[in-house]
């Protein structure tokens, strides 16, 4: 048993002085000055999950990137630089994460790292990139106070709170409704809805029902005779477009009129084929939505299916944002790692397909959300 | 808004009684849990809508065609997945049916796909209002169709002479064959009758909430199987009363307890009905057989 141990010992230690070996290697003649078709390579790094169960995520963020990128470089606007993507597959394992943002910054000398997908990831690599100063921009990790002390740490994305705040504003200060009922259904998504846009709507108005659902259910009219009794002006859906069809059919049914409001679960053809006449003049929230007419989203939107001949999915469209705010940061700074970092934090009212974003003073995103209309049968953006 | 309630839980119970008398009626014939008959209501529900969106088939001509369709699948399952096993213990059938349910929900799955398909509606919305409730156009159809399969089927059973054989065979299966009845022929009514019925509910519900899914029939064919045992099970009147009551308790429940708890209400009175009155509410108290 002790000989064993030793071995393994032994074992790691040579690993170790090989693993160490090879990175100073890599360092010596390898400066981040690479060089292709005359014009100096920014090297973008990509940490995510490409295979495993998460695998969906990490490909869409990848292909979101690879989408601007393609079109930063072929549209020259960079001038002499060239973007160049090193990709590293997390399997959506966080300490694999760990070494990948190693990798990273100590072998392939990325100028910044796009990533990490999951939340988890990304609080692995936090450290390592804040140490090695690469400045890192996720597109997807939602988890509260992610970037909070660590000026190297950005992220582009909508957690399901901020949708709910904004659209309770909305409601309030734009449509001028008063009187909210909330629906929601009963799991994650449903009620971390609900809480916030319970609380923003009873800050600035007052919430007189709120009644609950179960995934799937079909008939909501027991619910909704409950909150027609408290008169309310308008009804939040915290669910899913197939049980917001039903609800607002019913709710007609049962001579309710209410405006109708709802998030990016709402946001789905199906919502407007079983909802009919029933959903028109209903508002949502949404990440991203492909069939927006906006000519920066359906130029996005045709790359991306020319690519890979699929719909792109939110994940990918805040890639493709999250990639265009390093762009800018690169324009109007510069290409070295701490230009970037200082261009990604300046970032002021940048006009993404996701909405309008800043960066806070944290590092975290302020976005406008998207919200859409049901008009004449179609979404239709609204704000 | 009592009696807005009521109404809801109404409307919802006839589709659960329609239901229901599947259960009952089969299982008062051969004694058989026929699981599969949440997905005749799902079957049913399927030919209504491709008869109406593709074939453009007037609503009501569907209507008849889908319970005829369902009725057709009725005797089909009877044919291949019950009869071998009648001679076989209990749980084989039972267990058989479990297996033909499974079966046809995972081939609808297989070739519908699982997005909900859109029932377009065979009318204009229409919606009527009264001091005390409102009811939609729809929810009339579906109130005065229930009402009418109901009574037909009542008066088949009481007034006809299959009606007459099938209440023979219900009694005494033997006795029944001696008098000259023909078991198997009664037995394949029965299943077509009883899966009608549930063809009916399904075009009935995917009209009224609008949606058809390849797994729509699991939960209310549990919840007809309930109300089949709540109101006696075997008995065609404790059918009818159990679906009412379990709709009524389920909206009532939902209105006044907790929406999350609806499905709970409707199996709590299961078992609170079997605690107080173990043969169901209209159920006479079984004798085993000597």
């Amino acid at each position: 048993m002790i000989a064993r141990k030793k071995k393994t010992t032994i074992f790691t230690a040579v690993f170790l002085c090989l693993v160490l070996l090879l990175g100073v290697a890599g360092c010596g003649p390898k400066e981040s000055a690479d060089t292709e078709d005359g014009k100096t390579v920014i090297k973008i790094g990509t940490v995510g999950p490409l295979s495993g169960t998460a695998a969906a995520y990490g490909t869409n963020v990848l292909r979101g990137i690879e989408v601007a990128v393609d079109e930063a470089n072929a549209s020259g606007e960079l001038g002499d630089y060239v973007l160049k993507i090193v990709s590293e597959d997390t399997e959506g394992d966080w300490s694999k994460a760990a070494n990948a943002f190693q990798k990273l910054v100590d072998i392939d000398k990325v100028n910044v790292i796009i990533g990490a997908v999951l939340s988890s990831e990304t609080a692995a690599g936090g450290d390592i990139i804040k140490d090695a100063k690469v400045p890192t921009i996720s597109p997807s990790s939602t988890a509260v106070d992610l970037t909070k002390g660590n000026p190297y740490l950005f992220r582009n994305c909508l957690s399901d709170e901020v949708q709910a705040i904004q659209l309770a504003e909305y409601a309030v200060k734009e449509l001028g409704l008063s009187k909210f009922a909330i629906l929601y259904t009963n799991n994650d998504y449903g009620k971390s809805l609900k809480d916030a846009f319970e609380a923003k709507a009873n800050e600035l108005a007052e919430v007189v029902a709120v009644e609950v659902f179960m995934d799937g259910d079909e008939n909501f009219k027991s619910q909704l005779t409950s909150i027609k009794e408290k008169n309310p002006d308008s009804l939040y859906i915290a669910g899913y477009y197939t049980e917001a069809g039903k609800i607002a059919q019913q709710a007609k049914e049962l001579g309710m009129n209410v405006q109708l409001l709802g998030a990016d679960g709402l946001c789905n053809v199906v919502l407007l084929q079983i909802g009919g006449e029933a959903v028109e003049g209903a508002y949502a929230t949404s990440g991203f939505y492909p069939d927006d007419p906006t000519p920066a989203v359906q130029n996005f939107v045709n790359a991306y299916k020319e690519k890979y001949n699929e719909d792109p999915d939110m994940f990918a469209a805040q890639a493709y944002d999250a990639t265009r705010i390093v762009i800018e940061a690169i324009k109007s700074k510069g290409p070295s790692s701490e230009e970037i970092r200082e261009g990604i934090a300046a970032t002021k009212d940048f006009p993404g397909i996701t909405g309008k974003t800043s960066i806070d003073e944290e590092g975290d995103t302020i976005k406008d959300v998207i919200i859409l209309k049901v008009e004449n049968g179609k979404f239709i953006r609204a704000r | 808004m009592f009696v807005q309630q009521l109404m809801n839980g109404l409307i919802l119970g006839s589709t659960y009684a329609l239901i229901a008398l599947g259960y009952t009626m089969v299982y008062g014939i051969i004694e058989l849990i026929n699981f599969a008959h949440g997905e005749i209501y799902m079957f049913g529900a399927f030919v209504g809508l491709i008869l109406v969106t593709v074939l453009k088939v007037p609503f009501f001509l569907a209507f008849l065609l889908a319970m005829a369709a369902s009725a057709l699948l009725g005797i089909t399952i009877e044919y291949l997945a019950y009869r071998p096993l009648r001679r076989s213990s209990r749980l084989a059938a039972l267990i058989s049916a479990i297996g033909a349910s499974i079966f046809l929900s995972n081939l609808a799955l297989l070739i519908m796909g699982s997005t909900p398909y859109n029932f377009p509606t065979p009318f204009e919305a229409k919606v009527y209002e009264t001091p005390f409730f409102i009811i939609s156009r729809v929810e009339i159809l579906v109130l005065l169709s229930s009402l009418l399969l109901m009574i037909a089927l009542t008066l088949i059973v009481q007034k006809t002479k299959i009606g007459k054989a099938m209440r023979a065979v219900a009694q005494d299966k033997d006795t029944a064959s001696l008098m000259g009845i023909n078991i198997n022929k009664i037995v394949t009514i029965t299943f077509a009758i009883g899966s009608a019925l549930g063809g009916a509910a399904g075009v009935m519900v995917g009209i009224y909430f609008r949606t058809v899914t390849p797994t729509m029939g699991l939960m209310p064919g549990l919840k007809g199987f309930v109300a089949a045992v709540v109101g006696g099970i075997g008995n065609i009147p404790g059918a009818m009363l159990g679906g009412i009551l379990l709709g009524i308790a389920e909206v009532l429940g939902a209105a006044y307890i907790s929406s999350q708890y609806r499905d709970a209400v409707a199996f709590a009175l299961l078992i609170l009905v079997l605690l107080l009155k173990p043969s169901g509410l209209l159920g006479k108290p079984v004798q085993e057989k000597v």
